[in-house]
């Protein structure tokens, strides 16, 4: 396979950790050393050329080759099998409505949230029950790993050039996840898209850091969901009242006094947008008064319409846990879902 | 034992545009603003207009604002600007 990148020399591994850091080209975590063998493997594997244009960055018009992906895809410690998700995931990036120049260089600092489902869930062996907001397991980690790196080194996302992000957050060094699917009678996110449960995909959307919500005390889901639908009123006064995609992490034991009650995700999305909504003139109680002006009255609704909600089953058994994942500027940036390992614009596959 | 290993930055250079010609004076000129429409820029546009006016003898300043500011410009902005003499645009919050 005929590779194209710049070739460096290094006397040891020692020395490209260095070499690399010295360019800007971590996120400060030591790197997998890039050789030819190991990026021409992870290209095998997906079956793709390494000049295979993926996209056009669509602000600066940077083309993304998939050479440049596979290097820091392998330096993130990605192996072969975890390549096509990181594939369909900066492709996903890439569609419109994302807006990826803005989401990864808006003072805002959000991070890139990605969440797996189908089959490959079980093929990279993920964990979508204990800590799975931390480090869950080996795929995940390293596949957000992987799209950090890329916006890195091949966008110049670094901090203070092309990110120039206030705070910034804990995702923004590696935020992806898988959903619970097998321990959970729900559709899939993906299902909830209309794509085949045997269809494998990846969901990408523009996050802000998880906020944790904990409700113990009850087996109503009406209860249960309020304490969701508060924290995203909390984010609505405290953070940005634009409405859109809202993901919420529902772990098991909550899932299941809301599965018992005959309660879908349907219902759970409708109980949320009705629930989380609030009036600007609430800005006030948190000192955001100067802003309300004469529209104190106007209600926001956190979401444009009950499927802008994401609901994922994932987390461990124990604990009347869940999680709340605002958006970063939700009326303009989407979160986008697409299948791992399929041609966009092939038609459908041939009858055999 | 050396190791070989890949470059991982774009390498790709693309020229999607360069720099106009530098004025010499801003005296009587027209310069357009393009404003990411946030609050704190309000304040800062008029003071900007005061100066290239009062300090400057800048003979027109225009204010156009995107409609989304965290995406480029509007199609109707980028055509626009070549009407003006100068652009002033840039990041900021």
């Amino acid at each position: 396979m005929q590779l194209s990148s710049k070739i460096h020399e290094a006397d040891d591994f020692n020395a490209v950790q260095e070499l690399y850091h010295s360019h800007g080209w971590t996120d400060g975590l030591p790197i997998v050393p890039p050789t030819a063998e190991a990026v021409a493997a992870c290209l095998e594997w997906s079956m793709l050329p390494p000049d295979q244009l993926i996209g056009l960055e669509p602000v600066r018009e940077r083309p993304i080759l998939a050479e440049k992906l596979a290097i820091n895809a392998v330096m993130a410690g990605c192996l072969p099998m975890h390549f096509p998700v990181v594939v369909a995931a900066v492709t996903a990036m890439l569609q419109p409505e994302f807006l990826l120049h803005g989401a990864t260089a808006s003072t805002g600092g959000c991070a890139v949230l990605l969440v797996l489902n189908g089959p490959i869930r079980l093929e990279l062996n993920t964990n979508p029950t204990f800590n799975v907001l931390g480090s869950s397991d080996r795929a995940t980690t390293v596949i957000g790993r992987a799209l950090r790196l890329i916006l890195i080194n091949v966008l110049d996302v670094r901090p203070g050039e092309i990110d120039r992000s206030t705070l910034g957050h804990p995702g923004k060094i590696s935020f992806c996840l898988s959903e619970d699917e097998d321990d959970n009678p729900w559709l899939s996110l993906a299902e909830q898209h209309d794509i085949p449960k045997e269809l494998s995909t990846v969901t990408v959307m523009t996050a802000g850091a998880p906020r944790q919500i904990m409700n113990e005390w009850t087996t109503k889901p009406e209860e249960i969901l309020e304490t969701f639908a508060a924290e995203i009123r909390a984010n609505m006064r405290h953070y940005s009242i634009w409405p859109g995609n809202y993901a919420i992490i529902i772990a098991k034991q909550l899932r299941e006094h809301l599965q018992a009650a005959g309660w879908t995700k349907k219902d759970v999305a409708q109980f949320i947008f009705e629930r989380a909504r609030i009036h600007r003139r609430e800005w006030a109680d948190v000192g955001k008064g100067s802003v309300v002006r004469d529209r104190g009255d106007t209600v926001y609704p956190a979401m444009e319409s009950p499927d802008q909600l994401l609901i994922i089953a994932a987390g461990g058994p124990a604990g009347g846990f869940g999680a709340v994942i605002p958006p970063w500027l939700g009326h303009k940036s989407h979160a986008v879902t697409l299948p791992i390992g399929a041609c966009l614009d092939c038609g459908p596959p041939p009858t055999l | 034992m050396t190791l070989q290993v890949l470059d991982p930055s774009s390498e790709a250079h693309v020229a999607i545009g360069e720099l106009a010609p530098r004025l010499t004076s801003l005296t009587g000129k027209t310069v357009g603003f393009i404003s990411n429409g946030k609050e704190g820029t309000k304040g800062f546009f008029h003071h900007a207009e005061t100066m290239l006016r009062e300090e400057f003898g800048v003979a027109e300043v225009l204010l156009r604002v995107k409609s989304n500011y965290s995406a480029p410009a509007d199609d109707y902005i980028a055509e626009e600007i070549a009407q003006w003499d100068v652009v002033i645009s840039g990041l900021g919050d």
